[in-house]
């Protein structure tokens, strides 16, 4: 029961914060509520975000998290919300989702904010991107699927989760990396995409581990390489592009922003809530239980991270622009 | 087919929550059902919103229900008061209401009660054994083969319409419209958004679906309020019907059951079809064909397990294929979506739990159906009495409400008013919104997958020949869009002629 456990999670969650107000070492300076702007859906992988994390930084901060859902236009109306029309005194932040939040702007001029309207505050998950293929596919290595793309180019499909979401770009990167091209199929979603390559209705599909991980296990799909830094620790045989010679980390993250501008020592604090979290073992153990792959970056190196993809986003955006 | 989905969506119906669901759902249905003036799919997109915060299958339980208390209440305003509570009703009237003239309320109500569950629970059953065998051949299902069912669902639309067929393809036209707004799929631009973030992602089809089904359904109860008030014949004997009268009346409800499933199956049909279409077959059978329509209790039962078996045929496409048939079913379909799933093929296998969830709420709804129904078709008479003005209010609120409760922003609701108003415009120029509906569910799906199968198949529209799916549900839309026009009648006459010789 999803509602008896949010139900149950929110009296927890409120109990400890009435509990911890008083003993917690540091009162968060912003006020008691804090407001997460959520750009998608209640019960989305955002919400997972927010359902697994805030339990944790209640407890570390002293603080009532309210979770605010405004969907629409890939969370960007959330986004616009945050970056232009919220108050800048640290008691509103939000779930930033990259590389979304970069490439809804990159691609759309009607979408005005802007990673500089934003004050990161920390990643916490990535899902590392994979490649996967049906289990009676020709393909069984990431090699040969490479081999076939050389041989036909721009023959092969891969599918995506939607042009702008990170599958896409992911390709888009393969392709640079590797100087191929494939047939880029966008479909709605990670879960059309790999029921596509499932009845070999495409030759590869870009997906993201945690989609696509129960449907290896079960012998449904093959994994040919994992998009991340090193290889999975529950997908041991299967290897990294970066081993196969192609230097493409890639992956869905989620984690916490704040508008630009906020007062340091609100800044300070979030940012000290979400470096403890690296260490605690309850939460840790929490995540696995939810098979999240905790990939914690805060403040500076976060906003690092931002600017690093907007950098390598908007160059490949503009380089497919220009041959449109 | 994987048996233990199917148990998953069983023990998740089986929680107290979700049986209370039910059991509300089924209530909520029978008043609905009861009030001339509101339809089953209005009160479906009312509640719809309100299902968002509510657990999937909880959710999910209370929709069904809804619809198969709103399929028995129907019956309850064509016996008592000689109108149909809503459309699939209306054959109940011939011999329903005769028989409450005759004082024999009760025994008309207690026979319909017990067709409606016969017919539904023998549908659910149905469903529960046709969706896997569907099932099984989804993987085969792709962008081509889901740009053919696309383009099936979408000749279905002709059909749909009450009345004028130009009507229809009008209103599913503007479906088609409606649902090119927002971003594109393969290019990532937004179309006819006019720079308004809050089109980026799409008009929500549960926003049209409010505004069309319930507003101007309110505005018309409005007009109508100053008409007088009908009376409503009084129940003075006793509900349950005996043993020996269903005894004799099961075969009659047996074949209409089966009439209401398939009848149910064919997208396009609903309801109002199967009730007649029952009713016409048990005056067939019937050995005394003089008392139909004096009061025969098989005129009562035969269209009262036709339109409740109609809820599980029709439910069969929507849920293997994701083509709703109905108007009632694109909500459930809508349902579904909210939750974040995609309608299509992958239904089952990819939320299988879910769908199993809404196959056994179906089952259960039914056995809710009769608890409740037996408890409250006398309150249900106290419905029919409250002032339409009041009825009205209640549902513009309701509708504000719903819209707002969509994305948590007051442009759904400005958006919903507005299709609303066009929806009362619709209404009086005798257009049915249902084939707008279609259009809006279905332009998206043909849309994707026509541009998936075109970067799949490298620009040759050849690939659409090389499914053998494909080929044959493209294959009998053609022949429904020709069946419709001239060219079918100039093709069959040769051999009309020669079997009238023969």
């Amino acid at each position: 029961m999803k509602t008896n456990k949010k139900m149950f999670a929110t009296i927890l969650t409120a109990a400890i914060a009435s509990a911890f107000s008083y003993a917690a070492q540091a009162e968060y300076v912003a006020g008691d509520d804090v407001t997460v702007l959520q750009g998608f859906k209640a019960g989305g992988g955002s919400d997972v975000l927010a359902q697994l994390a805030q339990p944790y930084l209640t407890k570390k901060l002293g603080v009532n998290f309210v979770n605010e859902y405004i969907p629409g236009a890939t969370g960007a109306i959330a986004w616009t919300r945050l970056a232009r029309q919220s108050k800048k005194d640290g008691t509103i932040i939000s779930i930033t989702n990259t590389p979304m939040l970069m490439t809804n702007y990159i691609m759309n001029d009607a979408i005005t904010y802007n990673i500089k309207d934003l004050t990161p505050i920390a990643n916490v998950v990535t899902d590392p991107g994979i490649a996967v293929v049906a289990k009676d596919s020709p393909y069984n290595t990431i090699e040969d699927l490479f081999a076939a793309a050389k041989q036909k180019p721009g023959r092969v499909t891969v599918g995506n989760s939607g042009v702008g979401g990170d599958d896409y770009f992911t390709t888009l990167l393969v392709e640079r990396a590797s100087g191929l091209s494939f047939q880029k199929v966008p479909f709605q979603g990670d879960g059309p995409s790999a029921t596509a390559a499932m009845g070999n209705k495409i030759d590869v599909s870009f997906n993201n581990v945690g989609t696509v991980y129960s449907q290896i296990k079960s012998g449904n799909l093959k994994a040919l390489a994992v998009f991340s830094e090193q290889r999975v620790e529950d997908l041991p045989d299967v290897p990294t592009l970066k081993e196969k010679g192609i230097d493409v980390v890639a992956g869905s993250s989620r984690g916490y922003s704040a508008p630009a501008g906020i007062p340091e020592e609100a800044r300070k604090q979030l940012i000290a809530a979400f470096e403890s979290l690296k260490t605690d073992q309850a939460f840790l153990a929490d995540a696995k239980k939810r098979a999240l792959n905790i990939d914690i970056v805060t403040g500076d190196d976060y906003a690092k991270m931002f600017q690093d993809m907007e950098t390598e986003f908007q160059g490949i955006w503009d380089d497919v622009s220009a041959k449109q | 087919m994987d048996t233990s989905i199917v148990m998953t969506g069983l023990t998740n119906v089986f929680t107290f929550y979700n049986i209370a669901a039910i059991l509300g759902g089924t209530l909520l249905g029978i008043f609905v059902g009861a009030m001339p003036g509101l339809s089953a799919t209005m009160a479906l997109a009312l509640l719809l919103p309100l299902t968002f915060s509510m657990d999937t299958a909880t959710g999910l339980s209370m929709l069904a229900s809804l619809y198969v208390g709103a399929s028995y209440g129907g019956s309850i305003a064509a016996i008592l008061l000689r109108t149909p509570g809503t459309p699939s009703a209306a054959a109940t009237v011939l011999d329903g209401f005769p028989m409450s003239q005759q004082g024999q309320a009760g025994k008309a109500l207690g026979i319909s009660l017990f067709a409606s569950f016969i017919g539904g629970s023998i549908s659910g059953f149905a469903l529960l054994l046709a969706a896997p065998l569907l099932g099984s051949i989804v993987v085969e299902f792709g962008p081509i083969e889901l740009f053919a069912i696309a383009v099936l669902g979408i000749t279905i639309i002709g059909s749909l319409a009450q009345g004028s067929v130009v009507n229809g393809l009008f209103s599913g036209m503007i479906g088609l419209l409606v649902s090119t707004v927002g971003m594109d799929l393969t290019t990532g631009t937004p179309r006819m958004a006019f720079d308004n973030i809050n089109l980026f992602s799409g008009i929500s089809f549960t926003v049209a679906l409010i505004g069309l089904f319930s507003i101007p359904q309110a505005l018309s109860l409005v007009e109508n309020s100053n008409a007088p008030a009908k009376v409503a014949s009084r129940i003075t004997d006793r509900l349950i019907p005996k043993w020996g009268e269903l005894k004799a009346l099961m075969p009659n409800i047996l074949r209409s059951s089966g009439i209401g499933v398939i009848v149910g199956l064919i997208p396009g049909t609903g309801g109002d079809t199967a009730s007649w279409f029952a009713y016409n077959e048990a005056k067939r059978f019937a050995k005394d064909k003089s008392r139909f329509g004096n009061g025969d209790p098989a005129g009562v039962a035969a269209p009262e397990s036709a339109n409740n078996a109609v809820v599980g045929g029709a439910l069969i496409p929507t849920i293997a294929l994701g083509i709703p048939g109905s108007s009632a079913t694109a909500i459930l379909l809508g349902a579904l979506m909210v939750q974040g799933i995609l309608p299509g093929p992958n239904l089952l296998i990819d939320y299988g739990d879910v769908t199993y969830t809404l196959i056994w709420a179906v089952v259960f709804a039914n056995l809710g159906l009769l608890v409740v129904g037996l408890m409250f078709t006398k309150a249900s008479v106290m419905v029919t009495r409250i002032p339409d003005g009041f009825i009205a209010c209640a549902i513009i609120a309701l509708c504000i409400i719903g819209a707002y409760a969509i994305n948590n922003s007051l442009f759904e609701v400005g958006l919903m008013l507005g299709f609303g108003l066009f929806g009362y415009w619709l209404s009086k120029a005798g257009v049915s919104p249902a084939p707008m509906v279609i259009g809006l569910i279905l332009g998206p799906v043909m849309e994707n997958s026509f541009q998936q199968s075109m970067l799949i198949g490298g620009g040759e529209y050849s690939i659409f020949l090389s499914s053998p799916i494909a080929v044959v549900l493209l294959g009998i839309a053609v022949l429904s869009i020709l069946q419709a026009t001239p060219f079918f009648r100039w093709v069959l006459a040769p051999f009309r002629r020669r079997s009238q010789m023969a």
